[in-house]
């Protein structure tokens, strides 16, 4: 003898918020996550402590400029300037946005509310993207709101303030792309990180190198093509073209052409989107 | 030394993605010395560069934080640790053998390409292809004892180590002299000066201070590894 018993669960019939909303949602609690909000004290300590490591240049740059008048540090070098800090960051923190879902085999429990796997990526990279533009974009900001405080001699160089924003979104979206792309194919943490940092310090230790011997060997205008291969001056590159701000490669580096430089970057941006698209289908069906 | 201990470790090292990283390393290294090779030719400076900036000033310690933290921060990690902790190993034992496991991977995949590579830019001159083997080989030693001890330390080893290696080693030992005197990669650099005799290569740290100190931080790395594990207690993640 069976009976249904009705033991209380209850329809919703309230709001449907939809799937934008979950996204903004995904996008906003992922984005928490980035600089350990709602998570432990020990989680914050990494993300606060480079985010601070980035102000103190701003810093001293606007103590400079009250003090003695002198603009020390170009808007349109901070990025590069302080990449291995920006490196450091992407390494520690895009783990901890793909890791956690793929090591507890959450993905279908996602998947089966409304969002769908290209949402769920969208999400992810929007959250690194803002994490990383605001770890460059502030500190810049800052400088900026100094320098007209601090009223300095001639115009303030709002070009060079505005193009500079403009370029850490790109660099942002490049290095969240790729960042997230080489994270994503671990659950483990650890070796996450390392292989984000193994790839940028391929790149950052191998490109002065390079470039010295191919310039000494008589390779001129080759070597130039050599700082592309490093993403901070290959985003300086396309800001130098786009802006005519000057090179900030080292040992007096300059670039090769720009439009080639610009195809490289949204050629570069496509892969690493389309390998985040291929690995999580794959996760996804897991 | 605990050989089924050993074979755990190189199969969870080996057997995993974690080998792409390791030969990605040594690989771009080859790759570089085939570059110069072809562009410039013999050249020695060149050489002496690529070994100072690349082999010993990236390449080691990446490997060093990849094998050194990689033979016991994923167990800890995952907790199954726990399976190696309860069995009747002492503790210290436990860390020698990963500790030789580390080691012995540094050594394959560190100074082994390290010498192919002098070797390819600059042949057997000056003895630049053996000293900055054996630079590699004792500094790959200590790196594996440094990262080890953090990896039982710290749950953020590989961000930890990472930050010491390019912002200690690179940032601060490059600007003030006065580090370089407490760097590892220096005292590889000593290490490798004293056997080769090519002019291109000067140290800064004497080698009656590098020896010393890479011994004492071998010995003491492992040692106090061995401590940290002996009382050590699981806690949850985070």
């Amino acid at each position: 003898m069976s009976e249904i018993y009705d033991i209380g669960y209850r329809h919703y019939d309230g709001p449907r918020l939809g799937r934008g909303y979950a996204t903004r949602a995904l996008t906003l609690h992922s984005l928490r996550g980035v600089f350990g909000l709602g998570r432990p004290a020990r989680s914050k300590i990494m993300p606060f402590a480079l985010f601070v490591i980035m102000l103190l240049p701003a810093v001293v740059a606007i103590a400079t400029m009250a003090l003695a008048q002198q603009r020390i540090l170009p808007y349109s070098g901070f990025a590069v300037i302080m990449q291995a800090v920006v490196a450091i960051f992407l390494a520690s923190q895009s783990p901890t946005v793909v890791a956690p879902d793929l090591r507890y085999r959450v993905l279908p429990l996602y998947l089966s509310r409304p969002v769908s796997v290209g949402e769920y990526v969208t999400a992810k990279v929007a959250s690194m993207v803002i994490a990383l533009f605001l770890l460059v974009a502030v500190p810049l900001t800052l400088m900026y709101v100094g320098e007209l405080v601090v009223d300095m001699p001639g115009p303030p160089a709002t070009g060079e303030y505005v193009g500079s924003v403009l370029m850490a979104l790109v660099l942002a979206v490049l290095l969240s792309v790729y960042g997230l792309a080489l994270a994503s194919f671990t659950p483990r943490r650890g070796l996450g990180v390392a292989s984000v940092i193994v790839v940028y310090l391929l790149s950052s230790a191998s490109v002065p190198l390079v470039f010295s011997v191919l310039y000494e060997s008589g390779y001129r205008s080759e070597a130039d093509w050599a700082w592309l291969l490093n993403p901070f001056w290959l985003v300086d590159s396309v800001q130098s073209w786009l802006f005519g701000t000057p090179p900030h490669a080292i040992d007096g580096g300059s670039y090769p052409s720009g439009p080639a430089s610009a195809l490289i970057l949204v050629v570069l941006i496509g892969i690493g989107l389309a390998a985040l698209a291929l690995r999580y289908r794959k996760a996804a069906a897991r | 030394m605990n050989t089924v201990v050993a074979g755990i470790t190189y199969r969870a090292l080996l057997g995993r993605r974690r080998i792409i990283l390791l030969l990605l390393l040594p690989l771009a290294l080859l790759g570089l010395a085939v570059l110069f090779r072809v562009v410039a030719g013999n050249d020695q400076f060149m050489a002496v560069q690529l070994m100072q900036k690349f082999a010993i000033g990236t390449m080691l310690p990446l490997l060093g934080v990849i094998a050194g933290t990689g033979v016991i921060a994923p167990e800890i990690d995952d907790g199954t640790i726990i399976h190696l902790m309860s069995k009747p190993i002492s503790r210290p034992t436990i860390i020698q053998t990963k500790f030789l496991v580390a080691a012995s991977l540094l050594a394959v995949f560190g100074a082994v390409p390290t010498y192919f590579a002098a070797w390819l830019l600059a042949g057997n001159e000056d003895g630049i292809a053996a000293g900055f083997a054996l630079g590699a080989l004792v500094g790959g030693i200590a790196y594996a004892a440094v990262f080890l001890l953090l990896g039982v330390v710290t749950r953020h080893a590989v961000t930890i180590g990472i930050i010491y290696a390019l912002v200690w080693e690179s940032v601060v030992g490059g600007f003030i002299p006065g580090a370089r005197q407490y760097s590892i990669q220096h005292w590889a650099g000593s290490i490798a000066d004293q056997v080769s005799d090519s002019s291109f290569l000067k140290s800064d740290v004497t080698l009656g201070f590098a020896v010393p100190a890479l011994l004492l931080v071998t010995v003491a790395g492992v040692v106090w590894a061995g401590q940290r594990l002996r009382v050590f207690s699981l806690t949850g993640d985070e």
